[in-house]
């Protein structure tokens, strides 16, 4: 009796983690952030403080915002697919020691993932922000 | 403090930092966590002085990233978590901390950026996360259902052994 009562525990312990597991993919893989192929025009806006909005329209077949701005050697970084972190915009390099840092965001609004898993549409813009303090 | 105890802080310290490193290469997985578990479970309270030693050496290695902000206590609230539940012997149990400890990495390193950008951006870095929580969460629940118990009944009778 005092085992099966300890199974059942474990095993809707274990039951439990992986279900909220699954949930969370779920929301992962379902949130919004489709991706076509073909032509599509977007729109990049390089945003830096104190200095002129530079603004760049791209002409592309890549699926992600990456590989577009890969396309056209606007972007520099660090770290593998997943965890790619921009460390440069257009030859301006995020500054560590003054706590610079890149942020994307589209049509202001701010995106949930790395600029290697946002899949771009037509029509998009997107902006690069050069941000000071952690 | 007793020599043994420097000794065995030092070595265990040594061996978090060596498996961390070597295994950095995989996406989330890591024997980091059953490490900590099983330092608190037998080491209890001194299992912090081998978390900061790790912690520290990590920040000289990568250098001292935001990441190591996260470092600075994600790794102790899985000690003090363990050591709610230090008499407990299952190891489906601590398979089960490991696991949520592993799915809840992404929840526990995004509180930085709730001072950096707000909600919105905590949120992002969260969401963006969930496939890599998502293996830890798996890989620490395997890793610690299979090893948790061998490697506790080694590291007991090292601690229990007494070296003249």
């Amino acid at each position: 009796m005092k085992e099966t009562k300890y199974f059942l525990k474990v095993f809707l312990g274990t039951l439990g983690l992986f279900l909220i597991t699954v949930l969370l993919l779920y929301v992962f893989f379902n949130r919004d952030n489709k991706s076509s192929v073909g032509s599509k025009e977007i729109v990049i806006k390089v945003i830096v403080p104190d200095e002129e909005v530079q603004e760049f329209t791209l002409t592309t077949d890549a699926i992600t915002l990456r590989q577009a701005l890969d396309e056209e050697n606007l972007i520099r970084g660090t770290g593998d697919t997943g965890s790619f972190f921009i460390t440069e915009v257009n030859k301006h390099r995020a500054d560590d020691s003054k706590q610079e840092w890149w942020s994307i965001t589209k049509g202001g609004e701010y995106i949930e993932y790395g600029v290697d898993m946002i899949n771009i549409q037509d029509k998009d813009q997107y902006e690069l922000t050069l941000m000071e303090g952690y | 403090m007793r020599t043994k105890d420097i000794v065995i802080i030092g070595v265990m310290a040594a061996l978090l930092i060596v498996l961390q490193v070597g295994l950095s290469f995989l996406p989330n997985i890591e024997l980091v966590s059953l490490i900590v578990i099983l330092c608190t479970i037998i080491y209890g309270w001194k299992t912090l002085y081998i978390i900061y030693i790790f912690v520290i050496a990590e920040g000289l290695i990568f250098g001292f990233g935001l990441w190591w902000v996260n470092y600075l206590y994600v790794w102790t609230i899985l000690m003090l978590l363990t050591m709610l539940f230090r008499d407990k012997q299952s190891p489906f149990l601590w398979a089960i901390i490991s696991g949520a400890f592993g799915l809840s990495f992404g929840l526990l390193c995004s509180i930085p950026y709730l001072f950096i950008g707000g909600v919105p951006m905590a949120v992002s870095y969260f969401i963006s996360g969930i496939p890599f929580d998502a293996i830890h969460c798996v890989s620490n629940y395997i890793i610690t259902l299979v090893l948790i118990k061998p490697l506790y009944l080694f590291l007991d009778w090292l601690n229990r052994k007494e070296f003249v």
